[in-house]
């Protein structure tokens, strides 16, 4: 166990479509990372962020080669033990934020507690903290109709780290924030990363929001461009 | 998890509110119709009962032919006057023995005249049936031997017919016959089956048989029973009585029925119990027609939440939890339906039942059957639509739209 990596990804392939449709998404892509660790993705449109962050999460599976959740290869493992891998050791920040429409801000944030079969009152004063360590405190019975971009975006960091992850996935967390929104989730992520030892991986194509994680991996077309370390990783503004 | 599942249930279903009542209007028609039409039974059957404890159980009905429920013949003999006597000197234990022979005919008196019930019988008639005399006299022996046109009236006839002028010694046309009126009976009221009972005119059973029928037969020998005595055991010796004076040799069916009061009710029922399966049949149908319309909103409510279902399996929902949760909003839909429906059923009986006069008898047990009812619906319509949602694959779904 110990040995074992915290995440394998071995000649990982995706394809989807047949014939004249047939695309490429990943192509032959091999990385290994460990606990603690801040990684940022990077890369154009269309590269294979967003596949890789989905085979990451256990919520799309490689059509070849590998993906080892601590040394457990996760294509032996059951639908519902992938449920329970995603339950108990993923949080997952998506593209588009994925909140539930017409749904206060704290409800949910309380959703993964609720399928984990925790008490009401606990559940409540657990997604009230994780709101309130995203800065949210007084938006909780807010609907995400009523919350701007970035704080829709908080929300979905909130309910992604309430249970507290072994592992963060962040797909363009800020992708549509404004400069200042943007550095503020940075700074949330980083402190996540750095006081909880949570592994991050983050997928950005700001240069300035990568600069947060000590390593960066670059595809471009499917595959691994470059996969580099930085010795001071910026701080927060 | 059940209780969550119940709240985001209530949730869905008050987000559609005019959706959700249509599609529910189904189970509500047949759920409405199943109650309306047991509690007005029940109600009918309630009165019909009480009458007849206060005719008294001691009655037995004996009539030519095979009577019961599901069928009926009435090709076989008749009886007469002579199995009457035979019934009076064989049988113990009697306290009344009555012929009845019966024809509808056009009662006349002065200006006014109206079509009534005339009962050819006796004097133990009324003692079988503790009716009493109002006014004048009962039949005398004299009465029934002679053939007199002499005869009893109901108080319908008597108010009908003669208004405030007093009937007694007065003559009525009955049919061809005229006949003096020598008394009146006392009021019985409504039957349990709606009929007017004093709406009558006795007279001897010679009278009738000769005047009126044309005949010697007896439609009906009605036998009370003394009090502590067994009605089971009259109606065998009475049963043993009729075969040998019939003529009917052992292994051979019986050509007549002897009932007490249960089983005529039995045979009365037979009909209402056939109409009641009709109506059941009806609800069935709109039952299953409510069930579908469950399954098809819900398909269509979960193709609308398809991005919903995503969210909820990407963050950790189990296939099962998700079964769960749309199994209980189609349950909680029906289930709403379901109490509509009883409501509606026991406000439609309600008012029937105050219409027809006749008690309103709820029974615990249909409602208790109708909420099963329909949450079954709920469950069994449901479950198809809730496997589609559990079994869609999360990244498909959080794709959706
Ligand atoms: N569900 C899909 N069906 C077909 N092609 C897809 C699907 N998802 C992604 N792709 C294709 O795979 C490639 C990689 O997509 P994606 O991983 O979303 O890129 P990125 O997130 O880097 O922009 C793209 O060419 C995209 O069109
Ligand atoms: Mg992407």
């Amino acid at each position: 166990m110990s040995e074992a990596p915290l995440i394998e990804f071995r000649d990982v392939a995706k394809v989807y479509g047949e014939g004249e449709a047939r695309v490429a998404a990943l192509d032959g892509v091999s990385f290994t990372i460990d606990t603690g660790e801040f990684v940022a993705i990077m890369g154009p449109s269309g590269s294979g962020k967003s596949t890789t962050m989905n085979i990451l999460g256990c919520l799309d599976t490689p059509s070849s080669g590998e993906y080892l959740f601590a040394g457990i290869p996760t294509t032996t493992l059951e639908r519902a033990q992938l449920t329970l891998l995603r339950r108990h050791m993923l949080g997952f920040v998506f593209q588009g934020f994925n909140l539930l429409a017409r749904t206060s801000a704290v409800e949910n944030v309380e959703l993964p507690l609720v399928y984990r079969g925790m008490e009401a009152a606990e559940r409540r004063q657990r997604a009230l903290a994780a709101l309130a360590r995203v800065g949210l405190s007084g938006r909780a019975d807010h609907t995400p109709s009523q919350l701007s971009g970035g704080q829709q975006q908080r929300v979905a960091i909130a309910r992604a780290i309430v249970t507290d992850p072994a592992v963060l996935l962040a797909d363009e967390p800020t992708g549509n924030l404004d400069t200042r929104t943007s550095a503020e989730i940075m700074e949330l992520v980083t402190a996540l990363n750095r006081e909880q030892g949570i592994t991050v991986i983050m997928v950005t194509h700001e240069p300035d929001i990568a600069a947060h994680a000590r390593r960066t991996i670059r595809f471009v077309d499917g595959r691994i461009e470059s996969d580099e370390e930085r010795a001071e990783p910026a701080h927060a503004l | 998890m059940l209780y969550e599942a119940f709240k985001l249930a209530l949730k869905a279903i008050r987000r559609n509110k005019l959706r959700s009542f249509l599609t529910v209007l189904g189970i509500v028609i047949g759920v409405a119709a199943v109650i309306a039409m047991v509690t007005v039974g029940n109600g009918t059957t309630a009165k019909v009962t009480s009458e007849i404890s206060k005719l008294g159980s001691n009655l037995l009905f004996a009539r030519p032919g095979q009577f019961g429920p599901g069928r009926a013949s009435t090709t076989a003999k008749s009886f007469n006057a002579r199995d009457v006597t035979a019934i009076e000197d064989q049988v113990t234990g009697l306290r009344a023995v009555a012929p009845l022979t019966q024809s509808s005919q056009t009662v006349i008196f002065g200006g006014e005249s109206r079509t009534s019930s005339i009962t050819g019988t006796n004097a133990a008639y009324l003692t079988a049936l503790d009716w009493d005399i109002a006014s004048g006299r009962g039949f005398l022996d004299s009465d029934e031997r002679g053939g007199r046109a002499v005869c009893i009236i109901g108080q319908t006839v008597r108010s009908k017919l003669f208004g405030s002028t007093d009937p007694l010694g007065q003559s009525i046309r009955v049919g061809k016959i005229s006949c003096e009126v020598i008394g009146t009976l006392a009021r019985k009221g409504q039957s349990g089956m709606g009929s007017d009972q004093d709406d009558v005119v006795l007279m001897p059973l010679r009278t009738f048989q000769r005047r009126i029928a044309g005949n010697t037969d007896v439609a009906v020998v009605v036998v009370s029973a003394r009090d502590g005595v067994s009605t089971s055991k009259v109606q065998s010796d009475l049963e043993r009585l009729l075969r040998e004076r019939r003529g009917i040799i052992a292994g051979k069916e019986d050509d007549f029925t002897v009932n007490d009061m249960t089983q005529m009710l039995e045979t009365v029922t037979g009909t209402t119990t056939l109409l009641t399966g009709l109506l059941g049949a009806v609800a069935a149908v709109s039952l299953l027609v409510g069930g579908i319309g469950i399954m098809n909103i819900m398909l269509v409510s979960v193709t609308e939440r398809t991005r919903e279902i995503g969210i909820r399996l990407a963050i950790g929902a189990l296939e099962g939890q998700v079964l769960t949760q749309f199994l209980v909003e189609a349950t909680v839909l029906s289930l709403f339906g379901g109490l509509a429906g009883i409501l509606l059923g026991l406000g439609l009986a309600f008012a029937t039942v105050t219409a027809l006069g006749v008690p309103f008898v709820v029974s615990p047990a249909i409602i208790i059957l109708a909420f099963a009812f329909s949450a079954a619906i709920g469950m069994i319509f449901g479950y198809f639509p809730a496997r589609r949602a559990a079994h869609l694959d999360p990244i498909e779904a959080l794709r959706h739209e």
